[in-house]
């Protein structure tokens, strides 16, 4: 087999990338010529995805690993892609000579992503982490805006800027310790040094730039500016894709110490207590949509620490399973943000008043999604909370487990209020129905299908999951 | 994949008849109301069927579970699709079949956003069905939830006095319970070490250490308990039984409270007998206090729904002290109180929806001589009343008996006080209907029209099922004491 075949996703991505440039050349701007060749290659990118997942392998001197947990998060990341672009049919919140640009980066960030999920040395990871990092920086920013967008870019690239520091402080610790940047070597040195401080620091250091991607506590800060910031569709690409792939490099990271260490147990049960309780409690008094997402992003990031620092095949594969689980719920509610706010700007959560009757689809596909973030069956998101929290209930965390159930109590306000508003209140001046095409009605009910079915039927999904955790360990 | 089906699938049956009854709603278009109306009928009507059939066709002699549906669904976690019925889910099913169909009937005259309405309610009862049939403790867990959501809906958008809050505070303790249960459900999974979630693989005795049992019943306990409306966590229960619209109303403090009832025998009993024997005190206590409380409060309501809520308080606090028990007598007492007082609560708010509907009051000062401007809604009250009461010929006396003999057995002095909270509450029932149903007429309500015979069928179901099983208690008593006897003659 040639070598480069395993290699297909991440050139396709390059390739679509060369394609956006190009249209960035051409003098007159054309939405809908720039809509449709990104649907097309976005779709065929999911398409590459799914039949490259079985491959295996490894290049560029054993720096890059092709495998099926990789190759699962670079599904997860092109359907993240093709997702977000489906929500572009109004992209109004960007400038229309702007387009091209904003896929090419878009493009290029999908790219980086999955190279930073096949990473298996700690360069090649803080590479591919800054590339991802600075096509976002360029796409905050783009907005059609108040000055607003440019606080939000200024803030990410700067807390983004500070964490990226942090964290080539904490790989140097690593490779002095460990006197190597390969995984593979440091998966055997250190789980015999883990007990040394320069070890553990450097570990926790190193997890702070993936903690800031994740927006974990203490590094959440630019989530809800940012969140508000960035036009919608970039916002939902920040809440999703860029997610998942933090989920996948914070898991690569953590199983290098092998089995249990309590110092960095101790760490992570703290920070995802205190991200679930920080991120429910400030949700609580939000307005803004995009804001209230950003919060529960937060105490998401909490819930799928806990799968995390289980440390066992369990509970990587829960959070394996959380992330994709996050990914549909999450786009689900961008897509009724971005249909209900169709000029592009902030939604508030008053405005949804009324949504039953504008548009009972996207109302139900809200309360679906809202209702699984906060983990109610028969969702995906309940399925996800099932599994982190038996995988850390084998482990025996039980306080945790009680924190985290009553962190999704107090998460079930602030969602409620979401579905109050749009199965309640009425709007104060009449408004119109809002038109759904039928291609946002197969949109919106694949994702609904997606949410219910998996939810009910999660075993092959689980296996999956699973056997892409086993290449962890 | 491994399949075992007895023969026709009775109990997938009833749960796709609701969930087949909810997508056929959702596919008519909002204006047809009379056809989702019907649509309803037929599908709540056919859930009806169903559960009685299953009621008068399990074999009392054989025993056990029957009508057993196992599918294997997550083999990596044990999670089996695993359904069967007993003694103790039998009544409930059968509960649930006819408050659900006596309901639909109930909202036949609902105008207002109608289609929602049922699809929700068709929603809510598939998962209150799941918990009754299930004998997986993942899937009990699912439908648990299943059946809670659409509470807020259902009581925000259709309900009245302070409906948001209601709501709020419902869907809040409710959720709330159930973050104490799925802790519990996972410590007992674990610890099992048999990596399974079959209720009855995880039943066998030794599975669990008394230190295990005691620490996984509390939890499950006070989980399930909010739901069962047990004091000092029941204050949710008449706030959200006020907001409520009548058919929820019904359906909520009908079926789901009991819903919390089964879930502390279906799983915090079942899994944990000697925690349930460690902590029976604390739970005849806590079941006392119930009865009486809810009796003393009762008696200083003004608002007919008020009332209703706390007796309801009231009556779950029997359920609770013949669980506290440990005998079968008070077992058997408690399952049969479920029913009754099922029954009983939603032909109440039944009755007083109707007069709500037509006065647009359920201010007791402000009704009065109800019993000549609308005597027949006026009789299903007192009917109500009377079996509320527990006077005999009606379901609740047997019942009632059932759990205050044994109770008088096991703590005579929490029994006395209990029955003690029974003449209260008999005393304030009096008071509601003499105040409310005699004494001085109005004259603006005299224009009003009585329940017509269309809109009396439900209340006449309900009626009929109240003085059938008063008459004929051993009816349903043979029923319970299959699954009660064996279950006592078990215990370690």
């Amino acid at each position: 087999m040639k070598l480069w075949i395993l290699f297909i996703p991440e050139l396709y991505c390059l390739l679509m990338g060369l394609v956006f440039f190009g249209l960035a050349m051409v003098a007159r701007p054309n939405p809908r010529r720039d809509y449709f060749v990104a649907l097309l290659l976005g779709s065929a990118g999911v398409v590459i995805a799914l039949a490259s997942v079985k491959l295996e392998g490894t290049l560029f001197f054993e720096a890059y690993r092709v495998d099926l947990f990789s190759q699962v998060f670079k599904v997860m990341l092109a359907m993240g892609f093709f997702l977000v672009i489906c929500l572009c049919t109004e992209l109004n919140g960007i400038e229309e000579r702007h387009h091209p640009e904003f896929y090419l980066f878009l493009t290029t960030c999908t790219l980086a992503m999955m190279m930073l999920v096949s990473s298996v040395e700690l360069l090649t990871i803080y590479v591919a982490l800054e590339l991802s990092s600075y096509s976002l920086y360029i796409l905050v920013p783009l907005r059609r805006g108040h000055g607003i967008d440019v606080e939000a870019g200024i803030k990410y690239l700067m807390v983004g800027a500070t964490s990226s520091a942090v964290m080539l402080f904490g790989l140097s610790f690593i490779f002095g310790v460990t006197h190597t940047t390969y995984v593979v070597e440091i998966i055997n040195v250190l789980p015999n040094v883990i007990s040394n401080p320069a070890a553990i620091v450097g570990l926790l250091l190193t997890l702070c730039g993936f903690f800031f991607k994740l927006a974990v506590f203490p590094f959440h800060f630019w989530a809800p500016d940012v969140y508000q910031g960035a036009a919608n569709q970039v916002t939902a690409y920040i809440a999703s894709a860029s997610k998942v792939a933090a989920v996948a490099i914070i898991m690569r990271m953590v199983s290098l110490v092998g089995g249990d260490s309590k110092y960095l147990v101790d760490v992570l049960v703290t920070l995802s207590i205190a991200s679930m309780t920080l991120g429910n409690l400030v949700a609580i008094v939000q307005k803004d949509m995009k804001r209230l997402l950003a919060y529960s992003s937060i105490s998401h990031a909490g819930y799928v620490l806990i799968g995390i620092l289980s440390m066992s095949q369990t509970g990587y594969a829960s959070a394996i399973f959380y992330a994709l689980a996050y990914l549909v719920m999450n786009l689900c509610c961008f897509l009724v943000v971005v249909k209900v706010a169709q000029d592009g700007s902030d939604l508030k959560i008053a405005q949804l008043a009324g949504l039953h009757r504008r548009s009972p689809i996207l109302a139900m596909a809200l309360m679906l999604a809202v209702f699984g973030l906060a983990g109610i069956p028969p969702t995906i998101g309940f399925t996800g909370k099932f599994l982190v929290f038996a995988a850390a209930m084998e482990k025996g965390y039980i306080t945790l487990v009680i924190i985290a159930m009553i962190n999704a109590t107090i998460s079930l306000y602030y969602y409620i209020l979401v579905v109050k508003a749009a199965y309640l209140m009425e709007p104060d001046v009449e408004q119109p129905r809002l038109p759904v095409s039928l291609p946002t009605k197969v949109l919106t009910g694949a994702l609904v299908a997606l949410m219910v079915v998996f939810g009910i039927f999660p075993h092959h999904l689980l296996e999956v999951a699973r056997a892409a955790a086993r290449m962890l360990l | 994949m491994s399949m075992e089906f007895a023969n026709f699938p009775y109990l997938t049956a009833i749960l796709l008849s609701c969930v087949v009854g909810l997508l056929v709603i959702l596919f008519i278009p909002d204006e047809r109301k009379m056809l989702i109306k019907w649509v309803s009928l037929v599908f709540s009507g056919i859930t009806m069927v169903l559960s009685i059939y299953l009621f008068f066709a399990y074999d009392k002699t054989q025993g056990g579970l029957q009508f057993v549906e196992k599918v294997l669904w997550v083999e990596s976690l044990g999670i089996y699709y695993f359904n069967a019925v007993d003694g103790f889910s039998l009544p409930m099913l059968m509960l649930t079949g006819i408050v659900l169909f006596t309901g639909v009937l109930t909202m036949w005259e609902l105008e207002t956003r109608v289609k929602e309405f049922f699809a929700f309610t068709f929603l809510l009862v598939a998962g209150v069905f799941g918990v009754f049939m299930s004998m997986d403790l993942f899937f009990i867990f699912v439908w648990y939830d299943v059946s809670l959501f659409p509470m807020y809906p259902l009581i925000a958008i259709w309900g009245s006095t302070r409906k948001e809050y209601g709501a709020m505070k419902l869907t809040l303790y409710l959720l709330a319970g159930s973050a104490l249960i799925l802790p519990g459900i996972l410590y007992l999974f674990v610890n099992s070490g048999l990596n399974t979630f079959d209720l009855v693989a995880l039943m066998q005795p030794g599975t669990f250490t008394p230190f295990q049992q005691k620490f996984a019943f509390i939890l499950l306990y006070l989980g399930f308990g909010i739901l069962a409306g047990v004091w000092p966590f029941h204050t949710w229960s008449p706030v959200g039984h006020v907001a409520a619209p009548t058919a929820v109303s019904m359906i909520h403090a009908g079926v789901l409270m009991k819903l919390g009832a089964f879930g502390v025998l279906r799983v915090a009993i079942f899994l944990c007998p000697e925690g349930w024997q460690y902590w029976a005190q604390l739970m005849a206590v806590l079941a006392t206090c119930g009865i009486v409380y809810g009796a003393f409060v009762g008696l200083a309501q003004t608002d007919l729904k008020y009332v209703i809520g706390y007796s309801s308080v009231s009556h779950m606090g029997i359920v609770g002290l013949g669980l506290a028990t440990v005998t079968v007598d008070g077992l058997n007492g408690a399952v049969f109180q479920m029913f009754a007082h099922g029954v009983m609560t939603a032909l109440f708010f039944s009755a007083v929806g109707y007069i709500y509907d037509k006065t647009h009051t359920k201010m007791i000062p402000e009704l009065g001589g109800m019993s000549r401007t609308m005597p027949i809604a006026s009789g299903y009250f007192i009917v109500a009343a009377l079996a509320g009461i527990g006077v005999p010929c009606l379901a609740s006396f047997w019942a009632e008996l059932l759990v205050f003999i044994s109770a008088f057995k096991t703590y005579p002095i929490r029994g006395a006080l209990a029955i003690c909270g029974l003449v209260v509450s008999a005393l304030f029932m009096l008071r509601v209907v003499q105040r409310t149903f005699y004494g001085e007429k109005r004259e603006e309500f005299d224009h009003l029209p009585d329940v017509t015979f269309g809109l009396g069928i439900p209340r006449m179901i309900l009626v009929a099922v109240i003085v059938f099983f008063g008459l004929f208690p051993s009816v349903m008593l043979d029923v319970i004491q299959v699954a009660s006897i064996p279950f006592i003659n078990g215990l370690p």
